[in-house]
């Protein structure tokens, strides 16, 4: 995770709160978060490395695939629940979303955009878009619900899901004129903080 | 490595969970590495239910194998080079700790079957003297696999500023029903052997082996998996040379009389029996009405769940309740499934995942 990326998340999260990581990856996240914000935290991983790498660096972590793995968590509450590049690789986003925000107050979600433009050249030479955020050919990435920001802004409003904070990333994982001001367009990745209405 | 054990006496004495109280006890104690001079490197180790304090290495009286050298040793996953190692037999077992094969100090004559009942949070207490004896204030870790696992999680909650971190492997906050019936079973093919005689067996200079080997057969098919049992077994017939018994058919039935034989060679019946009872009796959320979340709120060691996929004694659901109250508790805490064929005793057996999990887990800051 890019360092704007990663400071944009720990602004956003409250000292001595408590945070889900779904898909915590190698933990790097979480642990500047206990090291800087004094969170307990917990992350949520499948990959057999990096749930090695998380308890070496004594992150707590539970190996667990989250498209089931939400559920298990229902009867405990978080100050705040992190997606970060996952949402998409869910069997439904949606309902992931929803449950998310049933079990936490906050939820950050980040999400590489289908409707960047290098992924509209992509598809208009007639081939899957590869890019930095997405950089699986089709036959081996695990997105299985690519969306664009327009996509994912209309849900939160149909679900009924409140965009607190937003921001919109370039290609080099920083903020332009042109990615704020034609996210659809010109945003590599959104990163969101949503509530509950 | 070559390991010798010793008897160390407690005179303080010890009033258990069941309102007796021993006036002094004894716990046979194998170490392993060197304790550094804080006393900070020390690693205790809590044996499973027919475990005993010979963890690893190679016994210098009788040549055997520890039960955990894969895992306890010079560059292994508990690394002794690093480490100082302790594991003791638990109270009421059978292999130098004092039990119910121990002189009653007032009859004079073996304990036998008066040897008062002993809880898992008994033996967290007598541990507790043992780092007294070491002068070990807080244990880097506390670990063990079953009921070793549960006397893990219970030094956490009875001890929560004696240990840094807590490894609880194949193992559950509380005996399930299943648990129960099936050690209930066990006890009572030793209780209908006609040498138990009501617990009294050592005083008439018997023992009730056919009973204990029974139980012990029951319990290795509940420790295996079926998968195992298929790898190791098949459907193969004995070959007839080395059949134990004229009745044997399969390779499985031979191995199942084999491994109950050696036991109850070795096991004392009485000690099966108080062992099964600490087991079944066991509940972490005993003191807080049945609230596993409350009971491990005081807890302040990182925990580390393991559960192996193919347990189905202590199947993986059962670490994850306690991960899930951990964590609800605002306690760190960690949980990962293994694949491990060997069902309920994987959590014996070295894969590399475990080894690495553990390392990791064990060296992490």
């Amino acid at each position: 995770m890019n360092n704007l990326k990663a400071n944009i998340i720990k602004n956003w999260i409250p000292k001595e709160s408590k945070v889900i990581d779904f898909g915590c990856g190698d933990g790097s996240l979480l642990k500047n978060l206990i090291d800087h914000k004094g969170v307990h935290g917990y992350g949520v991983e499948i990959d057999h490395a990096k749930i090695q790498e998380c308890v070496y660096r004594g992150i707590s972590v539970i190996e667990k695939d989250i498209d089931e793995g939400i559920d298990d968590f229902k009867s405990s509450s978080f100050d705040v629940a992190i997606m970060a590049s996952s949402i998409q690789c869910l069997k439904e986003p949606h309902i992931a979303l929803r449950k998310m925000l049933h079990l936490s107050k906050q939820c950050i979600v980040t999400l590489p955009n289908l409707g960047f433009w290098k992924c509209r050249i992509d598809l208009a030479l007639g081939r899957m878009p590869v890019t930095p955020n997405l950089p699986s050919s089709w036959y081996e990435t695990k997105n299985l619900h690519l969306c664009t920001i327009r996509d994912f802004e209309g849900l939160c409003e149909s679900e009924g899901f409140v965009i607190n904070e937003r921001f919109y990333l370039n290609d080099k994982g920083a903020k332009n004129i042109l990615s704020s001001a034609m996210p659809n367009a010109f945003a590599s990745e959104g990163v969101y903080l949503l509530a509950r209405k | 490595m070559k390991t010798s054990s010793s008897l160390i006496k407690f005179d303080n004495g010890l009033d258990l969970a069941c309102g007796a109280r021993l006036d002094s006890f004894e716990l046979m104690v194998e170490t392993y590495g060197e304790l550094n001079k804080d006393k900070s490197n020390g690693i205790l180790i809590c044996h499973a239910f027919s475990g005993n304090h010979h963890a690893a290495g190679i016994s210098e009286d009788k040549k055997d194998i520890g039960w955990w050298d894969n895992i306890i040793g010079p560059g292994k996953a508990v690394d002794t080079n690093k480490y100082f190692v302790v594991c003791s037999n638990n109270l009421g077992g059978c292999s130098g700790s004092s039990g119910p094969l121990s002189t009653n100090p007032i009859s004079k004559k073996p304990y036998g079957k008066d040897f008062p009942a002993v809880s898992v949070v008994d033996w967290v207490n007598s541990q507790k003297q043992l780092s007294n004896y070491f002068e070990i204030k807080k244990w880097h870790m506390v670990l063990g696999g079953s009921l070793g696992g549960m006397q893990a999680l219970q030094w956490s909650i009875s001890f929560p500023e004696s240990l840094n971190k807590a490894g609880i492997f194949a193992a559950a906050a509380k005996s399930s029903t299943q648990n129960i019936a099936m050690n209930e079973v066990g006890r009572e093919a030793i209780r209908k052997d006609k040498n138990f005689m009501d617990g009294d067996y050592l005083l008439h200079d018997v023992k009730p082996k056919n009973g204990l080997k029974t139980a012990r057969m029951l319990g290795h098919i509940t420790y295996s998996s079926e998968g195992i049992m298929d790898e190791k077994f098949g459907r193969n017939f004995q070959d007839i040379k080395s059949k134990i018994d004229k009745g044997i058919d399969y390779q499985v039935e031979n191995y199942l009389q084999y491994k109950g034989e050696k036991f109850s060679d070795i096991f004392d019946a009485n000690s099966y029996i108080l062992m099964t009872k600490a087991m079944d009796g066991y509940d972490a959320s005993y003191q807080t009405d049945g609230d596993l979340e409350q009971a491990l709120s005081p807890v302040k060691a990182k925990l580390l769940l393991v559960g192996f996929d193919s347990d189905w004694l202590y199947p993986p659901k059962r670490s994850k309740e306690i991960q899930l109250a951990a964590m609800n508790a605002n306690v760190a805490c960690s949980c990962v499934i293994l694949e491990g064929k060997q069902g309920h005793d994987s959590f014996l057996f070295a894969s590399d995942r475990y080894v690495n999990i553990l390392k990791a887990f064990i060296e992490a800051e």
